[in-house]
């Protein structure tokens, strides 16, 4: 399924919605809202994943990215995310690094 | 099934993870094998079309095969790049550092490698030769 990516800005917080596949072929049009969110300097990163239905390593490679863009500080938040696409980020230990949230959660998120 | 060739760009990892899935529903793959098998081949085949071609200076073909055995499925990746057996690559050791820190590289061949019940490799003639093997549910 075509890979689909959303960034909306809101009240610091940098919201991408994904959606379908993310392998190396999608995975620069995620990069480029990153840069995106990156550029208006929000505090937080929310990641709406429950519509993500494959994730590659170039997923995780646009992680660091992130990370590396935004500044270490900067927490990302995974929301929703399906199982296999967990299993991944377990596996690889990228879960120590963001916050996974079964959906999403405005107190913890937009207290900033 | 049939055998899929397709050429050594990006925009062919969409049609290989399709028949990857096709041939994991065909051998009776749950969901979750047939992910991780999906996973492995997407991920080699990414480094075959990023790195093993541009690397070898040259354009060309993957051929992707499918054998569903009585007791296994074999996936089978072939190409004309510059040899590259990915279990010379040492597993990361950084997998409990945080992300922003890490070296960038062999995540991919780690997800391939971890995924898979078995995988081999082997250049002959000029091709390299990865296989993901993965054992059909007991019916």
């Amino acid at each position: 399924m075509a890979f689909n990516s959303s960034l909306e800005i809101s009240k610091g917080i940098g919201r991408i919605t994904l959606s379908g596949e993310l392998d190396a072929a999608a995975a620069p049009v995620f990069r480029a809202d990153i840069e995106k969110a990156a550029a208006e300097n929000v505090k937080r990163l929310v990641l709406m994943m429950s519509g993500l239905d494959y994730m590659a390593s170039a997923g995780l490679r646009a992680l660091v990215f992130a990370k590396q863009k935004m500044g270490a500080q900067v927490d990302i938040y995974v929301i929703g995310a399906q199982e296999s696409v967990t299993e991944t980020l377990e596996l690889t230990g990228f879960h120590h690094s963001v916050i996974a949230l079964d959906s999403y959660d405005a107190a913890q998120i937009e207290e900033l | 099934m049939e055998p899929l060739t397709v050429p050594a760009v990006l925009d062919s990892l969409g049609p290989i993870g399709r028949y990857v899935l096709e041939a994991a529903s065909m051998a009776g793959l749950d969901r979750k094998a047939a992910y991780r098998l999906r996973l492995a081949v997407d991920e080699i085949a990414t480094n075959i079309i990023g790195y093993g071609y541009p690397k070898a200076g040259k354009t060309g073909d993957v051929l992707v095969t499918a054998d569903v055995g009585e007791q296994t499925l074999t996936v089978a990746l072939e190409d004309e790049a510059v040899p590259f057996d990915p279990r010379a690559l040492t597993r990361p050791d950084h997998m409990d550092l945080p992300i922003e820190e890490r070296p960038i590289g062999g995540l991919g061949v780690f997800l391939a490698m971890e995924g898979v019940d078995e995988y081999q490799y082997e250049y002959v003639k000029n091709r390299n030769r990865n296989i993901f093997i993965m054992k059909r549910p007991d019916r």
